[in-house]
């Protein structure tokens, strides 16, 4: 067997007084290392999703087993310390007066010893590039510092899952960029296993394995290539296809003979720039 | 501009009073807001005023800030002043005017109470300059943790406390979108008549607290992802150090009550 951290089996919930299921039969697992995005359009139930796997919402039916433990609350706060979640706003996630202060915020709720602590918040902050900000106020940092800066707050716990619920929606494009490639070195180079949780189709081409949700049940799952290759059902369902595949596809439309193998805008620049030696 | 208002206070530095253990500043004040009322003649007032302004000067802050702090007090330290003067009675004559008489021990009078005050506001208004308001926190919160034992809820108080200061930069900035937004849709905060501009400020406050509780709801959520669970069993980032210096300054108060009290007639 694979080593699977998380798995999730026939997960169900409804939010109070409503009769519609937010989240209903999703079943799926997240192995080490691995990077899985969920994607879908708003009120599909990926931050349901999200909320259920860290104990913040509790399932109506299913089983949530991370590390081959099930979650319950006598073990929500063991899974908390090694699941980090980074939310979508920037301020409502810092706690701390200063980013020495906020990173350290989830070692003080742990007990760990202060010398440790102090060890801990400077290697976290080494890894997202944050540490000369070390004594900065958060007013004084942009959207993208100040999730990186989450990021490492997470980091400080030495977590095996991070899970990014819409973590990048509220910044702009550098600041997105800033946090989506601090997030990919952490996966690639320390083997960080990311779960993302997006409607933004950038996001999900730089996972392994995608899951679509609509509508509270999972509606596809696959690599971005598979899922990219739904087209048009995607859109079906208020995904848009990222800029790349659709120039690829009015391309191809047009009787210019692409491979429908990518999906990264780099990639097609250069099929693009190759194509006419290939003739 | 609004950022100034409240948190400008705090003038970094390095100085000893910079340096001295919150705790050591808030013992050394409380001690003086008492012995304070010790003094009652010249000499007492005497050293009392140099041993507040050798503070002052230890600080390395220029005095004008000092006295900037006074400038809010200044009417009710003067009204206090006038009425000493024309109300106590007492010793000589020095000066008639009508029916009206002023005596030397109303004057002496009228200046001990206002030199009294000022030396109040003055010490308390060092210790706004010298600590940063964080610290400030950290000390309240650790001088009253014997209170827990009564089950008064110093960590969860020092907490919002912190998170309030945190959140004060957050919110202006917060509100002056909402103006600069509510201006642009026609809304006159600056002009018109008072009941027009009260109704300004409504469209103001709504906003700005609706979106305060959607942000107290989210900081909840991501403070218990983050595995907060109350004070207890969790340990301190932001350490106190209490060193030789805070000692001696405590000693020195209590030298200082000592003194008053031998010498007060």
């Amino acid at each position: 067997m694979e080593d699977t951290i998380l798995s999730v089996e026939k997960l169900s919930f409804r939010y109070p007084n409503q009769s519609d299921y937010a989240v209903q039969n999703v079943t799926f697992q997240v192995k080490r290392g691995e990077w899985l995005a969920i994607v879908g359009h708003n009120g599909s139930g990926k931050s349901t999703i999200a909320k259920l796997l860290i104990g913040l919402l509790r399932p109506e039916s299913g089983v949530i087993k991370l590390f081959h433990t099930v979650l319950d609350e006598r073990t929500v706060w063991e899974i908390r310390r090694r699941v980090g979640m980074v939310f979508q706003n920037p301020d409502n996630q810092f706690v701390g007066t200063t980013v020495e202060d906020d990173v350290a915020f989830a070692l003080e709720n742990n007990g760990i010893p202060r010398d440790e602590m102090i060890k801990r918040v400077h290697e976290a902050l080494r890894q997202v590039q944050m540490e000369e900000f070390l004594h900065h106020e958060p007013h004084h940092l942009s959207g993208g510092q100040k999730q990186r800066v989450a990021i490492a707050g997470i980091l400080a716990l030495r977590p095996d899952l991070i899970i990014l619920d819409e973590a990048t929606s509220m910044l702009d494009p550098k600041g997105r960029q800033e946090v989506l490639d601090t997030v990919r070195n952490l996966n690639k180079k320390q083997r960080i296993t990311v779960l993302s949780i997006t409607h933004d189709l950038e996001e999900v081409a730089k996972a392994d394995r995608v899951i679509v949700m609509n509508k509270g049940e999972m509606m596809a799952e696959g690599t971005p290539k598979q899922i990219f290759a739904l087209g048009t059902k995607l859109e079906r369902i208020g995904l848009d296809l990222p800029f790349a595949v659709k120039i690829r596809d009015r391309l191809k439309q047009r009787g210019i003979p692409l491979s429908s193998s990518y999906v990264t805008i780099e990639e097609l620049v250069e099929e693009l720039w190759t194509l006419y030696l290939k003739r | 501009m609004m950022n100034s208002m409240i948190i400008g206070k705090y003038v970094p530095g390095d100085s000893v009073i910079h340096r001295m253990d919150p705790r050591a500043k808030l013992l050394v004040i409380f001690i003086y807001v008492f012995i304070v009322f010790l003094a009652n003649n010249s000499a007492t007032y005497a050293i009392l005023s140099v041993f507040t302004f050798s503070l002052v000067v230890l600080s390395r802050i220029p005095l004008s800030f000092v006295l900037k702090g006074l400038k809010p007090v200044i009417w009710i330290v003067a009204i206090t002043f006038l009425l000493h003067v024309f109300m106590t009675k007492e010793g000589d004559v020095l000066y008639q005017i009508g029916s009206f008489s002023i005596y030397e021990g109303g004057v002496k009078q009228g200046v001990f109470i206002s030199l009294r005050f000022l030396l109040l506001i003055m010490i308390t208004t060092l210790l706004t300059l010298t600590t940063t308001p964080i610290e400030v926190t950290d000390g309240v919160e650790s001088l009253l943790g014997p209170l827990k034992k009564v089950h008064v809820p110093v960590h969860e108080l020092a907490l919002m406390m912190s998170i309030s200061l945190r959140f004060i930069p957050t919110l202006m900035e917060e509100t002056e979108k909402i103006i600069k937004a509510q201006t642009a849709r026609g809304v006159d905060f600056t002009g018109g008549p008072f009941s027009e501009r009260i109704k300004a400020i409504v469209s103001l406050l709504v906003p700005l607290f609706i979106s305060s509780f959607k942000r107290a709801e989210e900081l909840a959520t991501a403070m218990e992802a983050r595995g907060y669970r109350g004070g207890e069993g969790r340990t301190k980032f932001r350490q106190l150090v209490w060193k030789w210096t805070d000692t001696a300054f405590l000693a020195a108060v209590l030298v200082l009550a000592v003194v008053l009290f031998a010498l007060r007639s």
